[in-house]
């Protein structure tokens, strides 16, 4: 039998220190031991019962509950007052057979592959090298959970892919304590799995393009994430160059994503006709405290997996000098004007190294990233081809109401199909500053203050925007979800309402639904809104 | 005199700091694979955040006649170890020093 056990706590923090936030009751829940429950599916059931158990426990004191797995978001979405659970230890996995697949599925059943929710992107990863199979794509590192990933929109740099949350084609989620409340999502215009998988974990399945694509970007909002199915691809080698190139060209490039008739050309990386071809990965990083007339990018081509190939980790870490920026950094607070000295100065540790080559698989090349410290991050997504405005107009704010302890970088998404996937332009630019946690001083505005003018500003220059939901902002700004999501959000809610029962709905709800304004129900005529079509 | 004295103090100061900064060093010996055992309940703010610790802060006496010495570590179950630390510190040089080797401080961080 799975096992919880509760904890009383005052206070939770992310691991990255944006808190603490009050807590009253930390549960952790430990699965049955194989030796005495064999089959996977009957671990993974006992563990959802388990936790329909604790909701139900929740729901009856009146209380919020709330799962979390690697606490990697640095804003409070994560955040439950009453009651948070740590999926720590809830990582069964399991491979997919032939005879689950749907007679109508398009997708190759060797590609597909079930997940508890505490599995990190590490561990997916491992288990789908294992395989031959590769993630389509990660963020820029691989301690985040595959639950986590979905919730908060966490993208990478695939300019062809789309985030995490686009390569999930199933979504087993517990929404209360009755035999009834654990329901399978899938898209219904693409099946993946029959209903004898459904009936594996005891759920009931719902085939719903609209709701499926509302909940998996759901913010924790829809109910226990329990597991999800993916589907991974063959295992590739990102080729990845890091180059220093001009300004104009590298913004050129952001704005028109035109690579084939631009003039940013690396030997080998060409068509048949010499033309440069379409990377897997761009991305642009921009000190903006500097005048020098080039930037560095980080450029990726997808390689055909074939080994052997030369080791890409790197011999030593140099964790020593990472702290050294964070002893400077810190020291900034009080002497905001070195603030650009010091970014200048630390540039070479802070930014890869010009000319850099590195050839592994996306395991590899996306690999893990140690606590540096207390850390902030601001991501705001933009259409690729307002990339240069927005970064003129921000960089200038920086500048003039600054300075502030990071420096910009800029990386390229393709399209969400999800209601509030803020990756929602046709390619979508995420322009993002991070580095160092700092505190308000007399001298330096909070980094609420600066998110704030951050909004204001794009505002005033007319630049449409949505906000990476696990990074830092003013969440509390008027309107805020509205003006970036317009008419999704009621669409959002009303999904929502449909699937939770009124009492869940308070029971999945947060502080960050709350700030923003998305924990009230969507009145809704429409009563067959949850049904397979 | 006395200002012979003064620089001679100063010079010394500034060279025990000097080996007090290089004798104190960490070497982190990491698996590439798997997942490091988490822990939610750590309030740790160090390189360890959230995860699970097993520290060894002894003193290893190596005699005369041995050529190595084994630690046996029975706080990691047998699912393996993630990462190993080492630590060095300036003390420890000290008492290796004055032992003439025989005794070593040993700091180990193992992350299962």
């Amino acid at each position: 039998m799975a096992k919880t056990t509760p904890y009383a706590k005052s206070t939770w923090d992310t691991l990255h220190n944006n808190g603490p936030f009050p807590l009253k009751t930390l549960y952790v829940t430990e699965l049955a031991g194989s030796a005495h429950m064999f089959s996977k599916y009957d671990r993974y059931n006992d563990a959802a019962k388990e936790i329909q158990r604790l909701i139900r426990e929740a729901a009856d004191k009146n209380e919020g509950f709330r799962a979390y797995g690697s606490s990697w978001s640095l804003s409070h979405v994560a955040h439950q007052k009453d009651n948070m659970h740590y999926n720590g230890f809830m990582s069964i996995h399991i491979l997919i057979s032939q005879e689950l697949t749907h007679e109508n599925s398009s997708y190759v059943n060797k590609n597909l592959f079930f997940f508890e929710c505490r599995n990190t992107i590490k561990r997916i990863s491992e288990v789908l090298g294992s395989h031959g199979k590769s993630l389509k794509t990660s963020g820029a590192s691989n301690g985040q959970t595959i639950a986590g990933c979905i919730s908060t929109g966490v993208h990478g740099s695939a300019l062809n892919v789309g985030s995490i949350q686009d390569y999930v084609v199933g979504l087993n989620i517990i929404i209360g304590d009755k035999s009834t409340d654990i329901v399978y999502l899938e898209r219904h215009t693409k099946p993946a799995l029959n209903d004898d998988f459904a009936k594996k974990i005891n759920a009931r399945v719902i085939r719903n393009d609209h709701l499926f694509n509302a909940a998996l970007v759901g913010l924790g909002a829809f109910g226990f994430i329990h597991g999800v199915v993916i589907e991974a691809e063959d295992r590739f080698l990102p080729k990845r160059y890091v180059k220093k190139i001009k300004k104009e060209l590298a913004m050129e490039l952001a704005d028109t994503i035109d690579f084939k008739n631009s003039t940013f050309k690396i030997d080998g990386e060409v068509d048949e006709n010499d033309k440069p071809l379409r990377p897997y990965h761009y991305k642009v990083f921009i000190n903006p405290y500097t005048n020098e007339d080039d930037y560095v990018v980080e450029v990726m081509y997808k390689k055909p997996y074939q080994i052997p190939y030369p080791d890409p980790f790197p011999i030593i870490k140099k964790s020593l000098y990472k702290d050294l920026i964070y002893l400077l950094i810190k020291m900034s607070e009080k002497y905001p004007k070195a603030i650009p000295w010091f970014i200048k100065r630390l540039q070479k540790s802070i930014l890869p190294e010009v000319n850099e080559e590195t050839l592994g698989t996306l395991y590899e090349t996306f690999w893990d990233a140690p606590y540096q410290g207390p850390a902030f991050a601001c991501s705001i997504a933009i259409d690729h081809t307002n990339s240069s405005k927005a970064y003129k107009v921000l960089e200038e704010m920086t500048q003039k109401e600054g300075p502030i302890p990071g420096v910009f970088a800029m990386r390229f998404v393709k399209q969400t199909d999800t209601t509030l996937g803020f990756t929602k332009f046709p390619t979508t630019c995420m322009l993002e500053i991070d580095e160092v946690l700092w505190e308000k001083s007399r001298k330096i505005m909070s980094l609420t203050e600066y998110s704030k003018r951050m909004i204001e500003v794009l505002q005033k220059n007319n630049i449409p925007f949505t906000i990476h939901w696990g990074k830092n902002s003013d969440w509390k700004f008027p309107n805020l979800v509205k003006i970036m999501f317009g008419d999704k959000v009621r669409e959002w809610k009303s999904y929502r309402s449909g699937l939770l029962s009124t009492e869940m709905q308070k029971v999945f709800s947060n502080g960050f639904l709350e700030d923003t304004d998305l924990h009230t129900p969507n009145v809704t005529n429409e009563e067959d809104l949850i049904v397979s079509l | 005199m006395k200002i012979k004295n003064k620089a001679f103090v100063r010079w010394s100061i500034a060279i025990i700091v000097c080996c007090l900064f290089s004798s104190c060093y960490t070497v982190r010996l990491k698996n590439v694979y798997g997942d490091p055992e988490p822990d939610p309940i750590s309030d740790r703010t160090d390189y360890y955040r959230m995860m699970k610790v097993r520290e060894i802060d002894t003193v290893i006496t190596v005699s005369v006649i041995d050529k190595d010495f084994a630690m046996l570590l029975d706080k990691c179950g047998s699912s393996g170890i993630h990462t190993v630390e080492y630590r060095n510190t300036f003390g420890g040089i000290l008492l290796s020093a004055v032992t003439f080797g025989r005794k070593r401080e040993c700091v180990l961080n193992m992350y299962v």
